[in-house]
């Protein structure tokens, strides 16, 4: 299914917005990649993360006309879209479900099939590893786990204003990392 | 602060992952309008995240890829749906009155053609009618001409049967300038009313008439000019009430003349009583 053809940023977004099957194969082909691998680092489960990547690729075709291109590159609104669609889900009543019925399965030992998934190995999260503990911490409850800086402050019981100045400071180290 | 400050503030990786406030994200959007150099700083840590995500993606199952596309098709098939009663309506209207249109047209085509139709038709009866009512106006012209000929023909017929009536034939005279000439008079020996019938004279030229001359006593008396337009009918010329002897048709000049020219001379015949 893979396809030949290869986009600039901005073919591919006319395409898309042109309903073209082609450019959408092309773009599930070069991105799903990193966008499930985010899912994943946030829901840590892959039957879940299975049922949010369609969400999220369902979500770029239909929201396509809403993109735009002056307010960052479509990875980049297409990584947002994902996160935002990975915590709602965290923070949904069937989230909470199945985590419970994990710990039901877990203690009659009756757990057919593994798909949670130990995430720390893979991506940012294994980018943030290399963090000092302290900004690791706040960049997983900000970004991984989609809590503002007052809930962050109340959770770790340290000032707004510190949270703030460690969470720019832990994402600039980051993205030394990235480089 | 600065713009490389601002840069370097860690607002641009803030921004970029979602972590940044309303406030923040909306600066953020003004300072990159107003600085190229916070965009270029944006677009490259953005190429950046992509690059490494992109190295450190996880396949996802192949399974879902034929789901996900599957479900697009539902979208795709639905989507129509939701759109066409939208478009269709205008859509629609056009068609019922692009319909509406042709229709209008073929009437009026065939409009036309009737009114032409019926245009040469009616062309045709009208001639038809001129035609008609010009031969009944002939018709009835030849009628009267008929009716008046029999009528002139039916009182010469008359006259002629009048036992009073005396007939006087008129052949030619020797020196008549054309020998085959004859004329009858009919003259009523009560009434003394004198009739004329040419049976033969030629036709003279335009600015002559013939004369009719009654003989009394040797003498000519003018009895009057006549035409040749008649034809054999019976013409009424001047009474005559003296007792003539003879009478003679000479060829005068147009209007007659107070004497005779004997020269020109055609017919003459005796009174027999």
């Amino acid at each position: 299914m893979s396809t030949p053809e290869t986009y600039t940023e901005q073919e591919l977004i006319s395409a898309l917005r042109e309903r073209n099957n082609q450019a959408f194969t092309y773009l599930y082909d070069n991105y799903s990649g990193a966008l499930y691998s985010i899912i994943l680092q946030i829901v840590h489960n892959t039957d879940l993360a299975d049922d949010i990547l369609q969400e999220v690729f369902l979500n770029i075709w239909r929201k396509i006309e809403t993109y735009d291109p002056s307010r960052g590159r479509l990875f980049t609104w297409m990584l947002n879209i994902a996160r935002n669609a990975s915590i709602d889900t965290l923070r949904s009543g069937s989230f909470q479900n199945s985590q419970k019925n994990q710990v039901i399965q877990e203690n009659v030992h009756f757990k057919s099939q593994v798909t949670e998934i130990n995430a720390d190995n893979i991506g940012l999260k294994k980018i943030l590893t290399k963090l000092k503990p302290e900004h690791r911490t706040l960049i997983d409850l900000a970004y991984f786990k989609g809590f503002t800086h007052e809930e962050i402050a109340q959770i770790e019981d340290i000032p707004l204003g510190t949270v703030k100045t460690r969470i720019r400071n832990a994402l600039l180290q980051l993205r030394e990392y990235l480089k | 602060m600065n713009v490389q400050e601002y840069i370097s503030s860690g607002i641009i990786e803030s921004y970029v992952l979602g972590l940044a406030t309303r406030e923040e994200r909306i600066e953020f959007e003004r300072m990159c309008a107003a600085h190229s150099e916070v965009k270029v700083a944006r677009d490259n840590f953005e190429h950046t995240l992509e690059k490494r995500l992109e190295e450190q993606g996880i396949t996802p199952p192949k399974h879902l890829k034929s789901k996900i596309f599957a479900e697009l098709e539902v979208e795709n098939d639905h989507r129509p749906e939701k759109i066409l009663p939208l478009n269709q309506r205008p859509e629609m209207r056009a068609g019922w009155l692009r319909y509406m249109a042709a229709a209008s047209v073929i009437l009026l085509i065939g409009s036309t053609i009737l009114n032409f139709y019926f245009f040469t038709q009616y062309k045709k009866y009208v001639n038809r009618s001129d035609e008609l009512i010009a031969k009944q106006a002939r018709t009835e012209a030849a009628a009267q001409t008929m009716q008046k000929k029999l009528g002139d023909y039916q009182s010469a017929m008359d006259l002629i049967k009048n036992p009073a009536m005396e007939v006087v034939r008129m052949p030619s005279v020797p020196s008549s300038p054309h020998p085959a000439s004859m004329t009858t008079v009919f003259w009523n020996t009560n009434t003394k009313d004198v009739y004329l019938m040419v049976n033969n004279l030629p036709q003279p030229e335009v600015n002559k008439q013939y004369q009719l001359w009654a003989i009394v006593d040797g003498k000519p008396v003018d009895a009057g000019v006549f035409d040749m337009g008649e034809g054999t009918s019976l013409m009424k010329m001047k009474n005559i009430p003296l007792a003539a002897q003879a009478f003679a048709i000479t060829l005068e000049k147009k209007g007659g003349s107070p004497t005779p020219s004997m020269d020109a001379m055609y017919v003459m015949g005796r009174v027999s009583i």
